[in-house]
């Protein structure tokens, strides 16, 4: 297999399999978020705003694995 | 026949008159779909995101002083700030009118949603930081999405000084810098260092928690700038996919729901600036916070 090829099977499959758990721990931040707020609703401000902190750390690992592809192909 | 009440009559006219629409909506879609397009053009979206020259200076040393695309939009940000600012301070209300209200509300978001609510001690001392943190991020995600005469050869182009690494890493820079100055004057150099491990732990678990405590906190400055940067470039990658795939597409229909598409990932951007800055100045306020009250 010639580099070229080599390089852009990498990078996707780097960005599909990365993909995955930041996925699944995102759906299951925000669904706690959601059945806090709903089982609490006068804290709802600090459990979105907690919600948010935590989706913005979350969603950076699947960006690691973003930037490992933009490096495979553009820069490798 | 003779007993359909007036309701029944309108009822049927009315779902004649969707289907009809429905119809001349679907043979327009068709029309446009067979017609043929116009020349396909290449795209190359990656020249987007060059530093591109606009002023040659001399290098000085290993350092090119030449003013790039990058400095004039940082630029433009601490203009806009300044000129906001200067702008809010020289007609103050006790009633505030509309505007001075927006940069009353942006200032209690920041003093009381993110210094207010993380950090425990230091809030008044480090206020300032986060909040520059914060307004600085917010603008230049923003002025990203705003398209400036900059591109190559004067043309029309979005870019965003936060789509370029090093914007973001000497922001986290900043941060991580300022995490162990204030926890360095709080406690001094060796108990801060030393508080890294909990001091109820047994000897060898001692040493292992203080290892993956200092590989974290050396990770915090790479996932700060990794975080702003690929969200702001992964941003702005698909606004230029989306913008320019009607020209690969020889095709109207396709130009058209691609409009659609366009406005809605253009919001989409406008949320993921927002929520950006705010996550980068939340985390420095958490993690200057922790430095300050390591005791817990």
């Amino acid at each position: 297999m010639d580099p070229e090829s080599a390089k852009a099977l990498a990078a996707g499959i780097c960005m599909a399999v990365g993909s995955i758990g930041p996925a699944l721990g995102l759906g299951m931040l925000i669904s706690k978020a959601l059945e806090s707020i709903a089982r609490q609703p006068e804290v709802s401000g600090e459990i979105r705003t907690t919600m948010f902190i935590g989706i913005g750390v979350t969603e950076a690992v699947a960006l690691y694995a973003f930037v490992i592809a933009l490096i495979l192909i553009f820069v490798a | 026949m003779g007993d359909q009440t007036t309701a029944t009559v309108t009822r049927s006219r009315r779902r004649a008159v969707l289907l009809g629409c429905l119809l001349a909506v679907a043979a327009l879609a068709f029309v446009l779909a067979i017609i043929p397009g116009g020349k396909r053009a290449e795209v190359e979206i990656t020249r987007e995101f060059d530093p591109e020259v606009i002023v040659t200076l001399p290098t000085v040393g290993p350092f090119d002083l030449s003013i790039t695309k990058p400095v004039v939009y940082l630029w433009i940000a601490v203009a806009v700030i300044a000129v906001v600012a200067l702008a809010v301070n020289r007609s103050l209300n006790l009633r505030p009118g509309r505007f001075q209200l927006t940069i009353e509300t942006l200032y209690e978001l920041t003093r009381d949603g993110i210094v207010g609510s993380v950090m425990k001690s230091g809030a008044e001392t480090w206020f300032p930081y986060v909040a520059s943190v914060f307004v600085f991020i917010l603008v230049s995600n923003l002025l990203g999405l705003v398209p400036l005469p900059l591109a190559e050869h004067h043309q029309f182009g979005f870019y965003a000084a936060t789509a370029n690494l090093f914007v973001t890493l000497t922001l986290a820079l900043f941060t991580v810098v300022f995490t162990h100055y204030a926890g360095v004057r709080k406690n001094g150099p060796l108990t801060y260092l030393k508080n890294w491990a909990p001091a109820s732990a047994p000897p060898v678990l001692k040493q292992l928690i203080w290892l993956i405590h200092a590989v974290s906190e050396a990770f915090r400055l790479v996932s700060l700038a990794v975080r702003l940067f690929a969200n702001m470039l992964a941003g702005h990658a698909i606004l230029a996919v989306f913008f320019a795939m009607a020209l690969v597409f020889q095709n109207y229909l396709v130009a058209l729901v691609l409009q659609g598409g366009s406005v809605f990932i253009y919001m989409f951007e406008i949320f993921v600036a927002f929520i950006q800055a705010f996550i980068f100045a939340i985390l420095s306020a958490v993690y200057i916070g922790g430095a300050l009250d390591q005791e817990h």
